[in-house]
């Protein structure tokens, strides 16, 4: 990139300039992603423990008993890498293994996969008890925005 | 019935409950069809997943998963499963598996589970209930899918704690489980406990009796286990305790009958990173013949083995990993060499040790590729009936595999 054939005196300052242009496109390429949910899904916050079980299948239902449905992005999207390291704090591959784990064994049921952030936001909108991500430029009044605390 | 592999597994072993289930399962796809119209949730409610695997083994020695020096693609696995979600309280769950590994198992069609999972009480991330059926036992960290490639830690489950020898002993109940997880902040506690009736099938019998007396088998009574596993910082740590008892009555064509008492207990310890982990397995097992007019009783034994392995995610799609792995006839006899003298035989038929390296591929969600190279020191975990002399057996030996898979 832009430090191809720096000469010796100017390195140093080139190569602070570097880290920080490269830490400013770190920010720009992981997504401002949101935990988003079905409006009728009343609650002001969810910790991370309790959105990991949801997210690794094993919670089923709401506290209002409503079943939870759980939408996702496919393992190589970025959106989904930038849920599960920033909001769950694990790796697509390790969420993966959990689901098959589950799936495998009769223990459980996958999440429902959609294939863009159009189709989650109308999932998310339309399915009761649904709970899934975006990113924030693709957040409207149709879903609700759920802090982790 | 087919001389070698024959599986009484789903035919001895169905009862009535479970062709109800299987009935039931199939039911359930007419119905999602015909429903899917009339209710826009009910799709969601029905699931079906399957896989599809293949392997490749050549060894330079010995028969491992067919005719595995010539180069063997006796190796395959097929499943498919449907489920449907009756209420958040309600799963039911069904299984069938074909499953080819050279000479020990053939192919044929088996109800892997088929099962009804009912949570009785559930608050937030808390649950107990009652699972039903033909249940996989939760045995070890990996007993309950190791035979989907996709949840395996390489191609071949590791044998000191996972024997595919006497896969079956331990691969499934028909009985009641009893479950219960319960979280507190970061620590997940999970207790099962099952009971039931456990498939026995030619590979047990030809493990625990030497296949020149033709022995027949019977479980006597119920198998009874359970595991209890411990889980911090969603999976980062993970301890588990597992253990099952079961007892063989069994008849041969020439000592007077007798019975075999099978203890199984196995210690289990994972850290995960995400990026890296290390996985630490401890398996024990007493053997205690009884009968046989005391001819067995030279047998009696506890066999051990234990493995250690090691992960690295070095992209987001592949994986590296390493396995050391130890197994013995006797866990006071780790060369084999008092049992060898004892029963007659060379001592590497009394244990292995295996140094294995190998590497994972995700192509995608769907697809993935394995390689592994294993050498070997010992035959212990050899099928008699892949290689039913015991003097031709080779000591030191190296195994090579390839395998691919989807799921969906």
């Amino acid at each position: 990139m832009i430090n191809h054939n720096m000469e010796p005196p100017r390195r140093m300052r080139k190569t602070k300039a570097f880290v920080v242009g490269l830490l400013f496109l770190a920010f720009d390429a992981a997504h401002a992603v949101d935990l988003v949910a079905n409006r009728d899904i009343d609650f002001e916050s969810i910790s991370k423990n309790t959105l990991r079980s949801i997210f690794s299948m094993r919670m089923t239902q709401w506290p209002d008993g409503t079943p939870i449905r759980v939408f996702v992005m496919g393992d190589k999207s970025a959106l989904h890498m930038d849920f599960a390291k920033q909001m769950l704090g694990v790796f697509p591959h390790q969420l993966r293994r959990a689901w098959n784990r589950q799936i495998y064994s009769g223990m459980g049921q996958a999440p429902i996969k959609v294939e863009t952030e159009q189709e989650m936001l109308e999932q998310i909108a339309t399915t009761p008890g649904a709970i899934g991500y975006l990113s924030e430029e693709n957040i409207d009044e149709q879903v609700r925005i759920l802090p982790v605390q | 019935m087919s001389k070698y592999g024959y599986s009484r597994y789903s035919k001895g072993t169905a009862r009535p409950w479970v062709r109800c289930l299987r009935g039931l399962a199939l039911l359930l796809i007419p119905a999602s069809v015909s429903l899917a119209s009339e209710r826009v949730n009910f799709d969601e409610d029905v699931q079906f997943h399957g896989f599809l695997t293949q392997g490749y083994v050549k060894t330079t020695d010995n028969s491992f998963f067919g005719d595995s020096q010539d180069g063997s693609w006796d190796f395959r696995e097929l499943g498919i499963n449907s489920s449907y979600r009756f209420s958040p309280q309600i799963l039911a769950s069904v299984q069938l598996l074909s499953r080819k590994a050279g000479e020990m198992y053939d192919g044929s069609i088996d109800v892997d589970f088929a099962q009804i999972d009912t949570t009785l009480y559930m608050q937030d991330q808390n649950r107990f209930g009652v699972i039903l059926g033909r249940y996989k036992n939760p045995f070890g960290l990996y007993n309950d899918t190791r035979d989907v490639a996709a949840t395996r830690p390489g191609i071949f489950m590791p044998q000191a704690i996972y024997w595919d020898r006497v896969r079956n002993m331990v691969l499934s109940s028909d009985g009641a489980q009893l479950f219960g997880h319960y979280q507190v902040e970061e620590h997940r506690f999970s207790v099962q406990l099952f009971r039931g009736r456990t498939p026995i099938d030619e590979n047990v019998e030809n493990s625990y009796l030497n296949p020149a007396l033709d022995p027949s088998m019977e479980q006597d009574g119920y198998t009874t286990g359970g595991r209890l596993l411990y889980e911090w910082d969603g999976g980062r740590f993970i301890f588990a305790l597992s253990g099952a008892s079961l007892a063989l009555d069994a008849t041969t064509n020439a000592l007077p009958p007798g019975s075999i008492d099978i203890d199984y207990r196995v210690l289990s310890a994972q850290y995960n990173q995400g990026l890296w982990s290390l996985t630490f397995e401890y398996m024990q097992e007493p053997l205690d013949y009884s009968g046989f007019a005391g001819a067995m009783d030279v047998a009696d034994t506890t066999l051990d083995g234990y493995y250690i392995q090691g992960n690295y995610r070095f992209r987001n799609d592949m994986e590296v990993f390493t396995r050391y792995e130890e197994s013995h006839y006797d866990m006071h006899d780790k060369r084999g060499e008092a049992t060898g003298s004892r029963i007659g035989l060379d001592a590497h038929n009394f244990y292995s040790r295996v140094s294995t390296l190998g590497l994972l591929w995700e192509i995608s969600d769907r697809w993935m590729l394995r390689s592994e190279f294993s050498r070997v020191d010992g035959t212990i975990f050899l099928s008699n009936l892949e290689n039913p002399v015991p003097q031709d057996k080779v000591r030191n030996w190296n195994l090579f595999s390839l395998l691919v898979s989807y799921s969906f």
